[in-house]
């Protein structure tokens, strides 16, 4: 069924998202965290790390469809990533493709504080 | 819309009932109803007339009134505004404190909001955990300023019954005026104006099955309760609420109450026992909480908490079915049901609350397949939202 407040996109990866989960603690797993249920959104990221790149991600999230469809599609984007592009991801772009409602900006950022939390774990572990 | 959708959203409006929108039709097909029922000195006016009487002498029995004391209206959301305004300016000279509690509709709220702004004081009584005021809360707040007590009888989000009688008889006693918005009531539970003391009642045609854009005010005439009207113009209604009578929402509104009166029992028993069926499918998922009282509260009403589940992704997640996150009318925002917060729900919980209401025309069928899908929703959402530590 459509939902206008919904793009195909968001519905798609809502109804089937994509890498739901965590990777248990190994040391080639590294992990972000960030947000929290009173602030709308909290995400977990986590991903397997082999010869400097990002091999698989999970993802969780206490979150509005959104934010769901946004740790799926990240989770996928991450694989074959380094660090450097956990160091400079940004939320917006994704945003664009989902068609965030402004007022939602704020879970976004909070996806991208995951993501940093993540980029620093690896920078201290390897 | 791709697939079915099952409407469990009767608490915010129902489908018309056939019979009712028959009566309507053949109202609006006639040759000779069209007249304005207050053109009295031709035979067109009189025939709309009666038609306008027939339907208010069916509301007044729905409710133990006689049908003088009916005044028509546009919906329960203008009857609140002629009981509340019109009640408390007129009879401002004998206090201006108002009584009501925290769980009311906005269309109670926002008026009494105004008074405020007016100089009245209103005092919102917290419900208990359950939902119910009790009546002893209603005594401990009244003053000797107060001038009316409004109270709804079912609450639209959870289902809880007041007990309206109780405060009606501590208010007749003390003679102050006692309000009831029963948009939630008409056709659930009994109710009778007179013998639970009611000196103004407010009811809508949508909610049991009638047309939208009609309501009734009910107004004690046993002693004459004067109000000051809110629109000026023709004089209809004893000069209460000026308007040309709509006769064909008048009619429907008539056959929706009369049919609500003589179908209550059974409809109620049937829903209660659909209700209880939907109750024990989602407690398999776990992790649920029944808001308000499990006793006392309405045959087709559940409003349910999920732990552990964000709010609109469950409604997203359950959008085969219409149901409403807190009141369907004040949804869209971020904000956790301000009943359900009165209940001492955090805005968490309050958010990932659903309202599934029941009626006429729920089946077995639809209730198993709401069933299915929270049974298969609610557990995938939580593992999404799991963040184990």
């Amino acid at each position: 069924m459509s939902d206008p407040a919904y793009s195909n996109v968001v519905t798609e990866h809502f109804d089937r998202p994509r890498n739901v989960g965590v990777l248990a603690t190994a040391p080639d797993v590294i992990s972000g965290r960030a947000g929290s249920r009173e602030q709308g959104a909290e995400f977990r990221l986590t991903a397997r790390v082999a010869e400097d790149r990002i091999v698989e991600a999970r993802f969780q999230v206490f979150g509005c469809p959104h934010c769901v469809a946004a740790g799926s599609i990240l989770t996928d984007t991450l694989v074959g990533k380094d660090l450097a592009f956990l160091r400079t991801w940004s939320w917006r772009e994704l945003a664009s493709q989902l068609e965030l409602p402004t007022t939602k900006r704020g879970r976004f950022l909070i996806l991208e504080d995951a993501v940093r939390a993540m980029a620093d774990d690896w920078a201290r572990r390897f | 819309m791709t697939q079915p959708c099952i409407y469990l959203d009767y608490a915010a409006s129902t489908p018309v009932d056939p019979r009712v929108a028959e009566a309507m039709i053949e109202c609006l097909k006639a040759a000779d109803t069209h007249g304005n029922p207050s053109s009295m000195g031709h035979e067109f006016g009189r025939k709309a007339r009666a038609l306008v009487e027939k339907a208010r002498a069916q509301v007044a029995n729905a409710i133990g009134a006689q049908p003088q004391a009916i005044v028509w209206t546009s919906g329960a959301t203008e009857s609140n505004n002629l009981a509340l305004f019109g009640a408390a300016q007129l009879h401002a000279d004998k206090g201006r404190h108002i009584v009501s509690s925290k769980t009311e509709h906005k269309a109670v709220l926002d008026p009494l909001k105004q008074l405020e702004r007016q100089g009245f004081t209103v005092t919102y009584l917290k419900p208990q955990s359950n939902g119910i005021v009790a009546p002893e809360q209603v005594a401990e707040a009244l003053r000797p300023d107060t001038v009316l007590v409004s109270l709804m009888h079912v609450n639209n989000e959870i289902g809880v019954i007041q007990d309206v009688g109780a405060v009606g008889r501590l208010c007749r006693e003390r003679g102050i005026l006692f309000h009831v918005d029963a948009a939630q009531s008409i056709g659930k539970v009994d109710v009778d104006v007179e013998a639970m003391h009611i000196d103004l009642l407010s009811m809508t045609a949508h909610k049991v099955y009638g047309p939208k854009g009609i309501g009734a005010l009910y107004v004690r005439r046993n002693p004459p309760l004067a109000l000051r009207p809110l629109l000026f113009g023709g004089g209809q209604e004893g000069g209460l609420r000026s308007g040309t009578l709509p006769t064909h929402q008048i009619v429907g509104m008539g056959a929706a109450f009369a049919l609500a009166a003589a179908e209550r029992e059974a409809d109620t028993a049937r829903l209660r026992v659909l209700r209880e069926r939907l109750w024990r499918g989602i407690q398999e998922v776990g992790q649920v909480d029944l808001n308000g009282d499990p006793e006392q509260r309405v045959a087709n009403v559940l409003n349910v908490s999920f732990h552990g589940v964000e709010g609109e992704s469950l409604q997203f997640a359950l959008r085969e079915l219409a149901v409403s996150t807190g009141a369907a009318c004040s949804s869209g925002s971020d904000e956790g049901s301000y009943v359900l917060r009165a209940l001492g729900r955090n805005d968490q919980l309050a958010q990932s609350s659903l309202r599934f209401s029941l009626g006429r025309f729920t089946t077995e069928a639809d209730i198993d397949a709401a069933i299915a899908a929270v049974q298969r929703e609610v557990p995938r959402l939580r593992e999404i939202a799991k963040l184990s530590s």
